[in-house]
């Protein structure tokens, strides 16, 4: 027997025996603590064990307008604290969508030079000034600053998104960015699916406003009142924001200038619904947001043993918050999560050098621990200034998923059955080793899917199956051939021999055409179609190896077995 | 040797073209002319929500209308998938792109409420907005485009140029005459058929390339004789090979398209259709097609020649 037969004899048989380690805790579906060594087994896609699927979109076009908006505002402060000159940010003029301008109004027309200077000095490379005239000035953001928004958006977001997962304990999520604008979140086998739809919808926006606490309470519940009476009601299934946005343009007129009006709402655990919401009249525009804050921590108080959230902000936010504090010692500032009061804490003095604590008041320490640490989950969340749009959501009960892989996988199995008994009447030994070979390309197939911790999705055992149809055709092609030369009157060592030469390059030719769709579906394709595109991927490697090479092997070896004197074929 | 086909099986090809070529352009035709008027785009591409439903109890279909119809969900589609007795249902949720989330949301809760009894469950869900419609749609033409590409470009790089057209209209052929059907059958397109016609694009072109393979050795072999004559024998000598391929990998998406339940049905339906046409388009399509481009390439040819003389 030839020497390099022996190599690739004991290549097929290291292969052959790591793929059938790998596989068997899948196939015998061992648990986690089992002795065996191997612990990975096949992920299944949410299709077959249930989930959840999203895609998420960032608006950007609301992201610019944000922050141009608050760009003017940090204008403003500039210009009182630097140079005593009072500015106020006028219209937006979002034409363009993607490059909206906002107004800066200037009183007197002498102080129109000096705001141009300070944006020059403090905000250059951040802002273009788009246009002026005696009494304002345009400003829009540069290309650099919009650059930036959109890198640090989608990976902002997917942190965000990872920590309140992490933190509220889902196993194994996949969170990824897709594009410059999407995001792509998978929670396989989450139970309470509405829990974690609920988890990562919260729009992670965060503002801290004054509180207006000048206007009595009693004046706050009759235009509460008005409102109810116009027929704005929050009913359970809406959103609290749509109702929230209702109530202050129903005020508009009412409201003093530059407040509105913001809840604080407490949801019943046990319904789920909306039991109490407490309004508080708080600025229009808020002092600080999310963007200045750095950090939230939840610290203990070793001398009271009492939990407290600990927040660092930036060097910007921490001078503006140094100011706004230290201007408005006993007033209250609200901590405002999209829309919604989560806390307002009292400002007891001022607070320099960017940190700050939040005191939840004693009472019982696990109570109070939770609440600290829910609001330190809130803040840190917030340091994220994008909103979030659901583009696509799917999800799938776990039952669903168990019918399809029983159903799919009883038709697989028929109709690989059907193959093997149709190739072996048709090629009878030969068929045989065709039969061995197509086991083998299945075992592959499943050990390169755990190795690689692909996902074995519903149209990925669509994929499998497939494979095994096709992956036939190697074989056909490789045993038609041979017949050919049998048929030209050449010898059985010399038919199979000529027989596999002459079939590679066709068996090649036909696996790339097919292997170029699998890759441009791979590319496009989304959940569960990536899948497909995977095993069918792995499929044609693991057909071209096993049709050709271990075919040729077991050839080779049944030609020198019976000195080419047979060939059942 | 146990043969489907004989070993000296020699039809002519060649001659059956014209007739198949116009029964071919005729099909197509018309199974365009459903595309563009019948066809039914799934959730996927036509944005919207899609709600799955099972109940372990019997309901009926009209119950189901009208129990959703009462509690405020006008414009909602109810029909039921799989045997009826298997009491499962799709429910299409008509609402606005800004409110698609919240009516489904609560479209399921009543669901839930109204069903408590009769042992519902909530199979599956899907939301997709017409943002990530329009992309889908975007990127599943995309994905087809560049297969065509990518193939037609290795098809000339390994064997000539001249057999690119063939190859591609052939492919064309396969995923206009699959689509027609899913048109005129009320089948959806779905994400999954994009998987399909792709996997049918690499099948179907595996099966031209074979034929070109041998169209090749021929040329190789016997030079001076006709393209026509070449094809005629290729298509000849791989006919066995062509009919078992097809054969088994028929097995296969057949057994799955009845037995591999409603998930995957839509998927083994482009498939086995993918199949045959795909096996047909390799004989009937695209060598017709290469011999076209090759004798107009040899009239341009004679006509240059002439001139220069």
């Amino acid at each position: 027997m030839k020497r390099s037969w022996w190599y690739r004899f004991i290549f097929l048989i290291a292969v052959t025996v790591m793929s059938i380690v790998v596989v068997i805790p899948t196939v015998m579906d061992f648990n986690e603590e089992s002795n065996y060594p191997v612990k990975s087994k096949i992920n299944l896609g949410l299709d077959l064990q249930g989930g959840l699927y999203m895609i998420l979109g960032i608006d950007f076009k609301k992201v610019y307008k944000d922050e141009v908006r608050s760009y003017a505002r940090k204008i403003e402060y500039t210009m009182k604290d630097d140079a005593g000159v009072i500015v106020t940010g006028g219209e937006i003029d979002a034409t363009d969508p993607l490059d909206p301008k906002m107004e800066i109004m200037i009183s007197s027309a002498s102080d129109v030079q000096k705001t141009k200077d300070k944006i020059h000095e403090f905000f250059n490379g951040l802002l273009r000034i788009t246009g002026e005239d005696t009494s304002k000035i345009q400003i829009a953001l540069t290309n650099n600053v919009k650059r930036t928004i959109e890198e640090q958006s989608v990976t902002k977001s997917i942190e965000v998104i990872r920590n309140r997962i992490d933190e509220f304990g889902v196993t194994e999520p996949e969170i990824v960015s897709q594009g410059k604008d999407r995001i792509i979140v998978q929670l396989p086998g989450v139970k309470d699916i509405d829990r974690a739809k609920e988890l990562i919808g919260r729009t992670a926006k965060l503002e801290f406003k004054l509180v207006n606490d000048q206007i009595p309470m009693a004046q706050v519940q009759s235009w509460l009142k008005k409102t109810e009476d116009a027929g704005i009601v929050f009913n359970k299934g809406d959103r609290f924001s749509d109702y929230i946005k209702k109530v202050n343009e129903n005020l508009k007129d009412e409201l003093p200038k530059n407040y509105i009006l913001a809840f604080e709402k407490k949801v019943s655990k046990a319904t789920n619904e909306v039991e109490l919401k407490i309004p508080y009249l708080v600025d229009l525009n808020p002092r600080i947001t999310g963007d200045d804050l750095a950090d939230a921590r939840v610290l203990i108080d070793q001398q009271k043993n009492e939990p407290y959230v600990s927040l660092d902000f930036k060097k910007q936010g921490a001078d503006r918050f140094e100011k706004v504090t230290g201007e408005n010692i006993g007033r209250r500032m609200a901590i405002i999560l999209d829309g919604n009061v989560y806390s307002a804490p009292n400002i007891q003095t001022r607070i320099a050098g960017g940190r700050a604590q939040i005191t939840l008041g004693s009472g019982n320490f696990n109570q109070t621990m939770k609440e600290a640490r829910d609001l330190a989950l809130v803040l840190r969340a917030g340091a994220l200034p994008v909103q979030l749009d659901f583009l696509e959501q799917r999800t799938v009960g776990p039952s669903l998923g168990h019918d399809s892989i029983d159903k799919a996988r009883f038709a697989s199995l028929v109709g690989c059955a059907l193959v093997f008994i149709f190739i072996f009447i048709y090629y009878r030994v030969s068929g045989a080793v065709a039969m061995v070979t197509l086991s083998l390309n299945v075992l592959f197939v499943l050990a390169a899917l755990v190795g690689l911790e692909a996902t074995l999705t519903l149209p990925g055992i669509a994929g499998i199956a497939l494979t095994i149809g096709m992956a036939v055709d190697a074989n056909i092609i490789i045993y038609e051939r041979i017949r050919e030369e049998i048929r030209k009157g050449v010898t059985n060592y010399k038919a199979v021999e000529k027989g596999f030469e002459q079939a590679f390059w066709t068996i090649i030719d036909a696996n790339i055409t097919t292997a170029l769709a699998g890759l441009c579906l791979l590319n496009f394709g989304t959940g569960p179609i990536r899948g497909f595109a995977v095993t069918l991927l792995i499929g044609i490697v693991a057909t071209v190896y096993t049709s050709y090479f271990a075919g040729r092997l077991f050839f080779e070896f049944y030609m020198d077995k019976v000195e080419g004197q047979d060939l059942s074929i | 040797m146990f043969e489907i086909i004989k070993a000296n099986t020699n039809f002519n090809f060649t001659n059956k073209f014209t007739l198949t070529s116009i029964l071919s352009v005729i099909v197509v035709v018309a199974s365009l002319a459903g595309v563009f008027t019948k066809m039914q785009y799934g959730v996927d591409f036509r944005g919207g929500a899609e709600i799955q439903v099972k109940f372990t109890e019997h309901v009926p279909l009209n119950d189901l209308r009208k129990d959703m119809s009462k509690a405020g969900f006008k414009g909602l589609t109810a029909q039921s998938i799989g045997e009826e007795s298997a009491n499962e249902y799709l429910l299409k949720v008509a609402a606005s792109e800004e409110k698609l989330n919240q009516v489904t949301q609560k479209a399921t809760e009543s669901l839930n409420s109204l069903y408590a009894s009769k042992g519902i469950e909530i199979r599956k869900v899907d939301i997709v907005g017409p943002k990530a419609g329009a992309q889908l749609r975007i990127s599943g033409f995309q994905a087809m485009l560049w297969a065509l590409i990518a193939i037609m470009i290795y098809i000339g790089l390994r064997f000539d140029f001249k057999y690119s057209p063939g190859a591609i209209v052939a492919l064309f052929h396969d995923v206009s005459i699959i689509l027609g059907v899913f048109a005129f059958t009320g089948t959806e397109f779905t994400l999954q058929t994009v998987a399909a016609l792709l996997a049918v694009i690499g099948y179907s072109v595996n099966d031209t390339v074979i034929v070109y393979d041998r169209v090749r050795e021929h040329e190789a072999r016997f030079i001076g004789r006709p393209l026509s004559e070449h094809i005629n024998n290729a298509v000849n000598e791989t006919l066995s090979r062509t009919f078992l391929t097809s054969g088994t990998t028929l097995f296969v998406s057949m057994t799955m398209l009845f037995f591999g339940g409603l998930a995957i049905r839509d998927f083994f339906l482009a498939i086995s259709l993918g199949v045959i046409i795909g096996t047909y388009s390799s004989i009937f399509v695209a060598a017709p097609v290469t011999l076209l481009f090759d004798r107009m390439k040899a009239e341009k040819n004679e006509t240059n020649e002439t001139v220069n003389a």
